[in-house]
């Protein structure tokens, strides 16, 4: 391999080959070189000893490249802390799809970024951190923010490099983005010692490193296509079926599967609930379309999976939070057919009649074209109308509710306010706790990659970094932050990032001075016993923070009568923007379904209707997460 | 149940302990493990003896079939297999007893590597249970200083080979 590269790089330039091709470079301006090959357009990350010869590489970069109006063709955006750039090149690659990048010194810097990396991974968010480490020759002493970092990152990251010669680089640089955006996409990371970022090199312009096992696997699932037989019996199923419904999860985001999944859902007449990583794979304002399933799902939707006979999972992986209990989830449906891009996920939780594994939209384009060549028709022939009505009836039926009349500023007004002016338009990010689920709940998503959430993790603090991130994807949409007050308070240091990059950036705190989802398990599983979480005797005065910050726009919204104008100025504001909501401390997020407990349980509070007699929830299993 | 697990990893730093990792991070102890290049001086081969719930580990074997480093990878336990492991041990020998080692060793097909006026270094080849039973005897016939087993080496029976994709077809 070495002798190999080796060879290509002392190799004359010849036609078609990269036009830097052949030139001397040292490792840290070959770095950059690759990141603008592969189309980063922005750079999130923090400077140290162990990274300063790349950071010096970008600065050259941008200084032998600006734009004529001046713009530099990779920004490199400072956060707080590391923890904030993994965040930000997530939510930049969440929104767009494509690859981000955060670039953080050895050590500290390196550590920082572990919780973003497993984060991702979790995911399935594609993006490539690259670490200064000490020198080749001091790995191992315990140099000066040393870290063992490929340790530490290969388990939690999609996959590490240690870049120990100085002839691989080029070629790892470049299968880190491959391994990061193909498959299931993940977290990458490269660790760079500092030696070989000064080490003296030729650029190949191409070439990357021989993973065999990986592209075989690879080149497999891509070539992968439903065979006549299986489309056959799927058919034959969706035929023999009576109440189908599409299980839809965050793969088909990550596929860019959204209009594919729209046009069969369309085509066949069968309802979609979306996990929530799968918001907005679906037109959430569409009759058929069911919001979230789950713990902290719609009833109707979680009531149509109860009621379904035959469920069609696509790029979703029953999740405990959406199968708690795997025997009694969908436990009518009498198949199960999934799609799916890993191998590892088929069967993992639930036992499935069919499945298909490649790609998403050649698979259900397949099926939609098959079924049209043999003149399978369910919904043109009606075969699906009961289900439709049954449909209609429990969205109507079991819709969700809150106490209207309430003199407390109720969360859900706050979010449906928000999206009455927005419509489904902007990009939402969260934290995580109520605040996440009730934004889950109560916004509208017409496109994919407009709703970027934690989903596996459950990383408090992903909010704010993953919206400055977002922000640098789409400049051309609102991006806001719905954020609560122990969330926020996580990585508050890039409000300061916010305005520094003059983001016009909306953040939204539903401050209920405490962490609510934990209050609500206390409440429901330890007697009311809120250890630890109340934050009511904090002093912290966010709207002093948020000006301290920079922000121009910072206002506290404490009464219900000004509720409507406030959050229209906050909307309407040019520029960043910081909105805290005082809400009523006790809003529980509804319906919800214990962990460990079946749909069958669920509870849905006061003011959404329940279709079944469910004994309150008090002596749930403590031992259940 | 005990399971027979055959890797081929590329040859590189820090593959070895990411898959052993999978295993690890479950709770699951590693019975033994052996590992070294193949006649592909980029491709190691791996046998792993570990003990656990079946559907865990061929989960297990799926999240490891994901991973970068992994070529190929496959559960032995179910198939017609043969396994093979290396015992090397020092036992005491005192005049007397000299002899019946001696004779033990060939007995069980194996070899004295090195001898002194109080030692015997033996080393026997063999199956797991095998190698199990020439400890045992030899515990009870004199006294054992130090061993090292290789842990168990595995290759299923018959013509299939485990190979990297596009190498599987036999070159005959």
């Amino acid at each position: 391999m070495n002798a190999m590269l080796q060879e290509q790089t002392q190799a004359a330039p010849v036609a078609g080959d990269h036009p830097l091709a052949g030139r001397p470079m040292s490792g840290a301006e070959i770095v950059v070189q690759v990141l603008a090959d592969e189309g980063v357009d922005v750079v999130f990350g923090y400077s140290g000893g162990a990274i300063l010869p790349v950071y010096d590489a970008v600065f050259r970069f941008n200084r032998e490249h600006l734009a004529e109006d001046g713009s530099e063709p990779l920004p490199l955006i400072v956060p707080a802390n590391e923890q904030g750039a993994g965040f930000m090149a997530q939510g930049y690659a969440r929104a767009s799809g494509k690859v981000g990048v955060a670039l953080v010194t050895s050590g500290p810097g390196a550590t920082n970024t572990v919780t973003p990396v497993r984060d991702a991974m979790a995911d399935s968010v594609p993006i490539v951190v690259i670490c200064g480490q000490v020198p080749t020759a001091a790995i191992g002493t315990d140099a000066f923010q040393e870290a063992p970092i490929s340790s530490i990152m290969g388990s939690c990251a999609k996959h590490v490099f240690l870049v120990t010669d100085s002839s691989q680089l080029e070629a790892t640089m470049r299968t880190a983005f491959e391994v990061a955006r193909t498959g299931r996409p993940g977290p990458v990371v490269v660790d760079i010692p500092k030696d070989i970022q000064n080490a003296s090199l030729r650029f190949n312009g191409k070439g990357q490193l021989p993973i065999p096992g990986y592209r075989s696997r690879l080149r497999a699932v891509a070539q992968a296509r439903l065979g006549d037989r299986e489309c056959t019996d799927f058919l034959d199923a969706l035929g023999r079926a009576e109440r189908p419904l599409l299980y839809v999860g965050g793969g088909v985001i990550a596929a860019e599967a959204s209009r594919a999944l729209r046009a069969f859902a369309e085509a066949f007449g069968i309802p979609v609930t979306t996990t929530l990583m799968g918001i907005g794979a679906s037109d959430t304002t569409e009759a058929l379309s069911l919001h979230m399933l789950g713990m902290h799902g719609t009833a109707f939707a979680n009531y149509a999976v109860v009621d379904c006979d035959f469920l069609i999972s696509v790029g979703a992986r029953f999740d405990d939070r959406v199968a708690g209990v795997p025997k009694l989830f969908a436990q009518r449906a009498k198949y199960i057919a999934q799609f799916d891009i890993d191998p590892a996920e088929i069967d993992k939780v639930k036992r499935v009649d069919w499945h298909h594994l490649g790609d998403i939209s050649l698979a259900l384009d397949r099926l939609r074209e098959k079924a049209a060549s043999i003149g399978f028709d369910p919904r043109g022939q009606g075969r699906f109308a009961g289900w439709h009505a049954h449909i209609a009836d429990l969205k109507k039926t079991h819709a969700l509710d809150f106490d209207r009349s309430s003199a407390l500023i109720q969360p859900y007004a706050v979010i449906e306010e928000i999206n009455r002016l927005t419509r489904g338009e902007a990009i939402i990010c969260t934290g995580v706790g109520q605040h996440q689920m009730w934004a889950a709940q109560y916004f509208d998503f017409t496109a994919p990659r407009r709703w970027l959430t934690s989903g596996s993790m459950g990383t408090m603090g992903f909010g704010l970094p993953a919206a400055i991130g977002a922000q640098f994807a789409r400049r051309d949409l609102m991006v806001i932050d719905i954020d609560g007050d122990a969330s926020i308070r996580m990585n508050i240091g890039e409000l300061e990032t916010v305005t520094t990059y003059e983001l016009p950036v909306k953040v939204v705190v539903l401050n209920n001075c405490g962490d609510g989802m934990v209050r609500q398990w206390q409440k429901l599983f330890f007697k009311g016993r809120f250890s630890a979480t109340d934050k009511s005797l904090h002093r912290k005065d966010f709207i002093k923070a948020a000006e301290a910050d920079g922000f121009q726009y910072a206002v506290r919204l404490d009464r219900s009568e000004d509720l409507q104008r406030v959050i229209a100025e906050f909307i309407a504001f040019e520029g960043p923007a910081f909105l805290e909501v005082m809400i009523d401390p006790d809003a529980c997020v509804y319906p919800m379904v214990g962990p460990g407990m079946s749909y069958a349980q669920m509870i849905t509070g006061d003011h959404i209707t329940s279709r079944d007699q469910v004994k309150s929830a008090e002596t749930g299993p403590a031992e259940m997460f | 149940m005990r399971h027979i697990i055959a890797m081929l990893l590329q040859n590189e730093a820090g593959a070895l302990a990411r898959v052993a990792g999978m295993f690890s991070a479950r709770g699951y102890n590693i019975e033994s493990l052996t590992v070294a290049a193949t006649h592909d001086p980029e491709i190691s081969r791996l046998t792993m003896v570990t003990i656990g719930d079946d559907n865990v580990i061929a989960q297990i074997i799926k999240q490891s079939r994901k991973s970068i480093d992994v070529i190929e990878i496959a559960d032995l336990t179910s198939r017609s297999h043969l396994e093979s492991e290396l015992l090397v041990v020092k036992v005491a020998a005192t005049e007397s007893g000299a002899a019946a080692i001696a004779r033990f060793t060939e007995l069980n097909y194996g070899v004295i590597l090195d001898e002194t006026g109080n030692t015997r270094t033996l080393q026997f080849t063999g199956r797991g249970s095998h190698i199990g039973a020439v400890l045992t005897e030899l515990a009870a016939m004199t006294t054992i200083l130090e061993l090292a087993r290789s842990g168990t080496a595995a290759l299923e029976r018959g013509e299939s080979v485990l190979a990297p994709a596009d190498l599987t077809t036999l070159p005959y």
